[in-house]
C-alpha cells in the first residue's frame, strides 16, 4: 500500500517536473530577480548597487509615475467594464440568431480580434487622420467645420484608445459569453415560458444568474489584460506627441528601462504593477464570485 | 564510438564553415526608411554586385528612432546584433555612455584607407568620445530645408526673376510672406507634428538668435530661455494665424505639400528623393528647395550626421578579420557617396563633397550653403535622436506650437524637466 503510494508520488513528480521546471525557470526565478533588481540602481543590463527603497521612494515622489498609474486606472475603467457589458449584449443578440447567419455575425465580431495591434493602429490612424482621414467627414460637422486630430486631443485620447481596444478585443469576449449562453439549458426557458415569465424576468432570473460566472471570468481577464496596456497607447502617441501626458505604467517601465537605461527603477515600477494587478484581480474575483451563488 | 561520431560531426561543421568562408557576410542594420532608404538599397545592391563571391552585405532596415536604438542597446548587451550599423552622431554621447559602440583604432582606420583629413573637422570629432577614441565614421551631413512650390510662390509675388524665392529673410518679411501665401484653399507652410520634426526648426530658430540650448551643464540658462520663448512663439504664430495647418502627421504634411495644398514645407533633406521621384513621373509641380531663411540675427540650421559604427557586442565581439572588412566596406560607401547625395544628403567625405559632380548636383546645390553655418545637437547624453530632449520637445514645444500652452510656460517646463534628468 505504502509502496504504491510512493510510486504514485514518484509518477506525479515526474509528470509535473517539466511544468514545475519551466514555471520556475521562466516565471518564479525572473520574478524574484526582478524584486531584487528593484532595490538596486542597476542599468538595463548588468549589476547595480543596493540602494534600499530609493527607487520606490522616487516613484512615489516624482510627477510622472503617479500620472502613469492614474492613466492606467482610467484606461481600465474605460475599457474593462464597458467591453464586458457590450460583449454580453452582443452575445445575447447573436444567440437569438440561427444557422449560418449566426456564424456570419459571430465571425464579423471576431474578425478584428485576429488582427495584430499594429494593423489595428494603422486602420484607425488612417481613418482618423486629421488631414486625409475618412472619419473627418463625420468629425468636421461636429467640430464647427474644422478637422480635428482626435488622437492629438488630450481629453479624447484615452476614451478613443479604449474604444479602439474594445472594438479590437470584443470578439473574444462575445465568444466566451456565447459559449456560456449555450450552456444554459433550453428547458429552463421553456418552463419559465409556460409559467408566463416575461422576457425581462427570464433574463434577470435565469440568464443573468447563470451567466454570472462567465461574466466574472471575462471581467477578470479584461482587468488583468487592460492593466498591462502598452501597445495601443505607445502606437497612438508615435512621433512623441505629449507622451508624458498620456503615459501608462508599462510605457513608463519601457521608457525607464530601454530608453533611459534605468533597470532598477523600471524593476520597481514593475513590482508595483505586479502587486497592483494581483490585489485588484483577487479582490475583484472574491467580491464578485459570491454574488451569483446567492 | 560516441567520440568518433562527435569528431566527425565537428569536422563536418568546420568544413561547412570553411565553405561558407568563401563569401564573407556582413550583417548590417540601418534605420533609413525615408526617401533616402531607396538610394541606400540601390547602393547596397551595387556593393554586393561588385564584391560578388567575396563579400555580401545582409542589410536590414529597422524602425527609425527609439525602436532602433532600443534594439541596438539590448542586442549588443547580450552579444547579438549586426557587424555594422548606422548611427546618428547626435546620439553618440548616449551610445558611448551605454557602452554600445566599439572603438576603432587608428591602425584599423589606416589599414582601411580611412583618413580623418578626408572629413570636416567638427564632423569627424563628433564621432569621438570624451576619451578621444573614434567610435564611428561619418557618412553624411543632413539638415532641414524649405521645400517650396514655385507656382504658388509666383502667384504671391514671392519668386525672383532667377526663379528662387525672395523676401523670406527676417521675421517681419517671413510672416508677411506666410500671410500672403495663405488663401482659402491653400495654407502657407506645413510642418510635421512629431517631436523630431518640431525639434529641428525650434533648434534652428534658437540658434539663429545666437541662443544656446545647453551650456556648461545648464539647459536654457540665462537669456537663452527668452530666446527659446521667442522661437516657440514664432512657431505658435504660424499655427494660430492659420498659416500652418495644426497637427499634421509626418506623411500627411508631405502629402499636403505634394498635393499643392500648402505652398512650403519644412522637412529633412531625406525627403528630396520623394520629390525628385514624383517630379520624374510628372506628378509634381515645379518645386525647389532652399536653406531655411534667416529669421533672426544670424544664419543657422539644425544638422546631424549619419555615421557608421561597429556595435560593442558583449562576449561576442565582431572578430578582427570581419572588422577589417567592415571598415573597407564603410570606406567604399564613402567613396561612392555621390549616389547617397541623391538621397538629399551632403556627403561627409570631402573628396566627394568638393567634387565638381556634387557641386553641380541639383537640388543639393541650392541648399548646400547651410553646411557652413550648421548647428549640431548639444553634446549630452540627454540630447540627440530619440533622447529626452526629443521627448521634451513632444511634451512641451509641439503643444505650445498648437496653442495648448503658452511659449513661456513650455520653455520653462522643458528646462526644468531636462534639468531634473541631468543629475
Amino acid at each position: 500500500m505504502l509502496k504504491s503510494k510512493r510510486s504514485e508520488y514518484a509518477a506525479a513528480a515526474i509528470l509535473m517536473a517539466p511544468f514545475v521546471v519551466v514555471y520556475g525557470v521562466l516565471f518564479v526565478y525572473p520574478t524574484i530577480k526582478m524584486v531584487e533588481l528593484s532595490f538596486t540602481n542597476a542599468p538595463l543590463i548588468g549589476p547595480g548597487q543596493w540602494v534600499g527603497f530609493d527607487n520606490y521612494w522616487r516613484l512615489a515622489t516624482e510627477r510622472q509615475f503617479p500620472l502613469a498609474v492614474w492613466n492606467t486606472i482610467y484606461f481600465v475603467l474605460l475599457s474593462a467594464l464597458p467591453s464586458t457589458l457590450l460583449a454580453l449584449v452582443v452575445a445575447l443578440g447573436v444567440n437569438r440568431l440561427k444557422g449560418w447567419v449566426q456564424s456570419l455575425v459571430l465571425a464579423a465580431f471576431f474578425l478584428p480580434y485576429i488582427l495584430p495591434v499594429s494593423v489595428v493602429w494603422r486602420i484607425w490612424s488612417w481613418m482618423f487622420d486629421k488631414d486625409f482621414g475618412i472619419a473627418q467627414y463625420l468629425i468636421a460637422p461636429l467640430n464647427g467645420g474644422q478637422h480635428l486630430s482626435i488622437f492629438r486631443t488630450i481629453p479624447l485620447f484615452m476614451p478613443m484608445v479604449a474604444l479602439v481596444t474594445i472594438w479590437w478585443l470584443l470578439g473574444f469576449n462575445v465568444l466566451l459569453f456565447v459559449a456560456g449562453l449555450r450552456n444554459i439549458s433550453k428547458e429552463i426557458y421553456e418552463a419559465a415560458g409556460l409559467d408566463g415569465a416575461s422576457r425581462w424576468a427570464q433574463f434577470s432570473r435565469i440568464t443573468w444568474p447563470l451567466i454570472w460566472p462567465v461574466t466574472v471570468l471575462v471581467l477578470t481577464i479584461q482587468l488583468i489584460l487592460q492593466f498591462k496596456i502598452f501597445d495601443q497607447v505607445y502606437l497612438f502617441t508615435q512621433g512623441g506627441y505629449r507622451v508624458d501626458t498620456t503615459m501608462v505604467m508599462v510605457q513608463y517601465i519601457f521608457r525607464q528601462a530601454f530608453q533611459l537605461n534605468k533597470g532598477g527603477l523600471a524593476a520597481a515600477a514593475s513590482v508595483f504593477l505586479f502587486l497592483l494587478i494581483i490585489v485588484m484581480s483577487v479582490l475583484q474575483y472574491q467580491l464578485l464570485r459570491g454574488r451569483g451563488q446567492r | 564510438m560516441i567520440r568518433k561520431a562527435f569528431t566527425a560531426t565537428l569536422a563536418c561543421a568546420l568544413l561547412a564553415a570553411g565553405a561558407a568562408r568563401a563569401t564573407e557576410t556582413i550583417v548590417w542594420w540601418d534605420f533609413l526608411s525615408g526617401g533616402d532608404g531607396v538610394r541606400m538599397k540601390a547602393m547596397l545592391a551595387e556593393f554586393n554586385k561588385e564584391f560578388d563571391g567575396k563579400v555580401h552585405i545582409e542589410a536590414t532596415t529597422l524602425e527609425w528612432g527609439v525602436p532602433f536604438y532600443s534594439k541596438v542597446q539590448t542586442s549588443t548587451a547580450i552579444g547579438q546584433g549586426p557587424d555594422v550599423m548606422t548611427y546618428h552622431e547626435s546620439r553618440m554621447p548616449l551610445g558611448i555612455s551605454q557602452n554600445v559602440l566599439s572603438p576603432i583604432t587608428p591602425e584599423e582606420l589606416a589599414a582601411a584607407g580611412i583618413k580623418s583629413s578626408d572629413f570636416g573637422e567638427a564632423n569627424w570629432k563628433a564621432a569621438q568620445g570624451s576619451d578621444g577614441k573614434q567610435y564611428a565614421i561619418p557618412l553624411d551631413i543632413h539638415s532641414i530645408i524649405l521645400y517650396y512650390n514655385k507656382d504658388l510662390l509666383k502667384k504671391a509675388g514671392l519668386l525672383g526673376d532667377d526663379g528662387k524665392p525672395k523676401g523670406l529673410d527676417g521675421v517681419a518679411n517671413w510672416d508677411a510672406a506666410l500671410a500672403k501665401l495663405t488663401t482659402k484653399d491653400v495654407a502657407a507652410l506645413s510642418v510635421p507634428n512629431d517631436s523630431a520634426s518640431g525639434w529641428r526648426p525650434f533648434y534652428t530658430l534658437l540658434n539663429q538668435q545666437g541662443g544656446q540650448f545647453l551650456k556648461d551643464g545648464k539647459f536654457l540658462d540665462g537669456d537663452n530661455l527668452a530666446k527659446a520663448e521667442t522661437a516657440v512663439g514664432e512657431m505658435q504664430k504660424w499655427v494660430k494665424s492659420g498659416w500652418t495647418p495644426a497637427n499634421t502627421e509626418y506623411a500627411a504634411s508631405i502629402a499636403l505639400f505634394t498635393a499643392g495644398k500648402v505652398a512650403m514645407h519644412i522637412n529633412g533633406v531625406w525627403e528630396v528623393p520623394t520629390m525628385v521621384d514624383l517630379a520624374k513621373k510628372g506628378q509634381l509641380f515645379d518645386w525647389g528647395a532652399m536653406q531655411i531663411p534667416v529669421l533672426y540675427s544670424q544664419p543657422a540650421t539644425w544638422a546631424d550626421s549619419h555615421a557608421f559604427a561597429i556595435p560593442n557586442r558583449q562576449g561576442n565581439p565582431v572578430d578582427p578579420a570581419k572588422r577589417k572588412l567592415v571598415l573597407q566596406a564603410i570606406h567604399w560607401f564613402n567613396e561612392h557617396s555621390l549616389e547617397w547625395a541623391g538621397g538629399g544628403h551632403i556627403p561627409a567625405y570631402l573628396p566627394v563633397q568638393e567634387s565638381a559632380a556634387f557641386q553641380a548636383l541639383k537640388p543639393n546645390a541650392d541648399y548646400v550653403s547651410l553646411a557652413k553655418t550648421a548647428v549640431f545637437d548639444p553634446v549630452s547624453t540627454l540630447a540627440g535622436v530619440a533622447s529626452p530632449v526629443y521627448d521634451a520637445t513632444g511634451n512641451y514645444i509641439i503643444p505650445a506650437m498648437m496653442g495648448e500652452m503658452t511659449p513661456a510656460d513650455a520653455v520653462r517646463k522643458m528646462r526644468d524637466d531636462l534639468q531634473s534628468q541631468a543629475k
